[in-house]
């Protein structure tokens, strides 16, 4: 036991002597995430805002056959101006959003009391052309109604004659909820965070001491190897600890500054608290298996080819959810990621936990650790280990 | 006191199984130095790896003051101090950092370690680097902050594998003094090299390795008699069988 801690400490005070590595993954590995979120959510407040206010621009083709309409539309914040010549060119290359196409035969359609034909010219692929589009859509199906219903009074028939249902929404979203739409890949930085926050410093102290050819003089001593071993994994995950403790505070101001902008979150300690807790298991996953890992390879740099595979973990629960949405059921708290992926949205969406989910999750997580931590030892005793080149 | 019986160890490599070390057995005593001397790649490294229990023989034992090295492991390593081929002194540490991380995994109180650590410094010579990071050390400074490292817990069997590799005369000298107090204090000191002279200069015990085996043991009196040579080099050469080695 002292001899963990004798190694503990050492690799602790070992690693922070390194300032500029430290410096590196625990400042900008750690707020690189939340300052990543805050310039997404304001980027997103801002688009949303202007594109909604700000006057439209709107190329529009035969605008002569349908004066009123144009009419109309000027007086509802769109600035309409002709159409280029060659209108799929014009949406291909991006210089228009969105073109509207009046038919020619508009006006005999409109006199008959037919539906004149208006075409809305776009590509449903571009994000940014989907405010304009639904804009335009809004306004055209207003004036739509508006005439329609005049049409109908006109006829001596009541309106309300069109409408045979009414369709009312009644919306049960949380403000926590709605917010968790943004969220939702909150939790994979912070599952990486945990997973791989402490990675350099795991295969350092394995594979780089290995390296280093010190392994072999500690070796030599009468401390256990799986003394030394989980000695080196507790310092691991404390460095891991810490820097989602500062993640998780940089987070919380980040959603302060972004209350202005229309998006309610709030992180209590509360729940950063359960927060930590629910990734201290994938804290311990992901430093036994950097351990088991390290202790198999035979350089630092094969160890650190298998980083790439490591941060695509964590993302692939979020992609099959994304995917294939499925209603939370108990046997996901025992798969890692995904687990971890639903207890962290609970929380951030302000849903109970209940303590079947709570003991799966924790039973899975720490089994799992448990068993990692078992085969690293295992590998630890190899007599390959301390031996270098 | 170091047994060592019979032993055999091979490696598994792409090109095949490789016989490191095949039939090792020799007696270090108390008070004496035990030198092996044997010409690069000889196996004298896997043999004191053996030694320090880093691997498991495959045949034969280690006994280190009564103790296997396979099934007492840790009372062995307790027994011993172990400058390996590898020296690894931790660069972020002190000197003195270095020593006393190793103290504590011998579980020695603050107080024995701080006693031991001036001891050692004093008798290698190294109080002007001992709180230096070693970051930046020279091989001889390197060297001795790793022998003070192995030997802190004042073990009573001390193992250093080729000391005075890469080092100046002035440093392999103060060594060689080191080596020889260790001797007068009781210890019992093996040391693998392969520079001749050097292990003709301080051996009480020569141990000639070659292609894994022994090839020659005795003191350098009893060397020189059986091979009939009055140059201790010219019975080593006969001993091997080659000149190689030799101008190390």
């Amino acid at each position: 036991m002292s001899a963990l801690i004798t190694v503990f400490r050492k690799e602790l005070k070992d690693m922070f002597r390194d300032r500029r590595t430290v410096a590196i993954s625990l400042v900008i590995g750690t707020l690189l995430g939340p300052l990543l979120m805050f310039g997404m959510i304001k980027m997103m407040a801002s688009r949303v805002s202007t594109q909604m206010e700000k006057p439209l621009t709107l190329a529009v083709q035969g605008a002569e056959h349908a004066p009123n309409l144009v009419a109309w539309l000027k007086g509802q914040n769109i600035v309409v101006k002709a159409a280029p010549d060659d209108i799929d060119a014009a949406i291909a290359d991006q210089s228009e959003d969105v073109v509207m196409r009046i038919s020619p035969d508009y006006g005999t359609q409109w006199r008959k009391s037919l539906p004149a034909k208006v075409e809305l010219i776009h590509d449903s692929t571009r994000q940014d052309a989907s405010i304009p589009v639904q804009r335009i859509e809004n306004l055209l199906e207003n004036y739509s109604r508006t005439v329609g219903t005049l049409r109908l009074l006109a006829r001596g028939v009541s309106p309300t004659a069109m409408q045979s249902i009414q369709i009312a929404h009644r919306d049960l979203a949380t403000p926590q909820s709605r917010a968790g739409q943004i969220l939702s890949f909150l939790p994979y930085l912070l599952i990486l965070t945990a997973f791989l926050g402490g990675a350099y410093l795991i295969i350092d102290v394995t594979a780089g001491e290995r390296e280093r050819q010190s392994l072999e003089p500690l070796l030599a001593t009468p401390a256990s190897r799986t003394a030394i071993m989980s000695g080196k994994i507790l310092a691991a995950c404390v460095f891991g600890l810490l820097s989602l403790v500062i993640s998780l505070m940089a987070f919380k101001i980040c959603f302060l500054f972004s209350s202005d902008l229309g998006v309610k979150v709030e992180l209590l300690m509360s729940t950063i608290a359960l927060l930590l807790v629910v990734l201290i298991p994938i804290l311990l996953i992901g430093a036994c298996l950097l351990t088991l890992i390290s202790a198999s390879v035979k350089s630092v740099k094969e160890a650190q080819s298998y980083m790439s595979i490591l941060m695509m973990l964590p993302l692939l629960p979020t992609i099959i959810l994304m995917i294939n949405p499925v209603k939370n059921q108990v046997w996901m708290f025992a798969v890692p990621f995904l687990s971890q992926n639903q207890m962290i949205m609970k929380l951030v969406r302000g849903e109970v936990i209940s303590s079947v989910e709570w003991a799966v999750y924790l039973a899975a997580g720490f089994g799992l650790a448990a068993l990692l931590w078992a085969v690293a030892a295992r590998l630890y005793h190899r007599e390959k280990l301390a031996i270098s080149a | 006191m170091i047994e060592v019986q019979d032993l055999h160890k091979s490696f598994k490599t792409k090109t095949g199984l490789v016989n490191a070390v095949q039939g090792v057995s020799f007696t270090a005593r108390d008070g004496e130095i035990t030198g092996l001397l044997g010409p690069n790649g000889a196996g004298k490294t896997t043999t004191l790896r053996m030694l320090y229990t880093l691997m498991n023989p495959d045949r034969g034992n280690v006994k280190v003051d009564g103790f296997d090295s396979i099934k007492e492991a840790e009372d062995v390593r307790r027994r011993l101090g172990v400058l390996p081929d590898a020296r690894g002194v931790y660069k972020r540490l002190t000197a003195r950092e270095n020593i006393q991380y190793f103290g504590q995994l011998h579980g020695m109180t603050q107080q024995e370690i701080a006693t031991r650590t001036q001891a050692l410094s004093d008798a290698l010579g190294m109080d002007d680097v001992l709180d230096r990071q070693s970051e930046g050390f020279s091989q001889g400074q390197r060297t001795k902050t790793a022998i003070a490292r192995a030997l802190v817990h004042d073990p009573k069997n001390v193992i250093l594998d080729e000391p005075t590799n890469g080092l100046d005369v002035m440093t392999t000298r103060g060594l060689r003094e080191f080596l020889k107090q260790l001797k007068a204090e009781g210890r019992c000191v093996i040391f693998s090299s392969h520079i001749m002279q050097e292990v003709a200069a301080l051996c009480d015990r020569i141990v000639i390795i070659s292609k894994g085996k022994v090839m020659a043991q005795g003191t350098a009196d009893e060397l020189r008699e059986q091979f009939g040579e009055q140059n201790l080099e010219d019975a080593f050469v006969k001993a091997i069988g080659t000149e190689e080695g030799l101008h190390a």
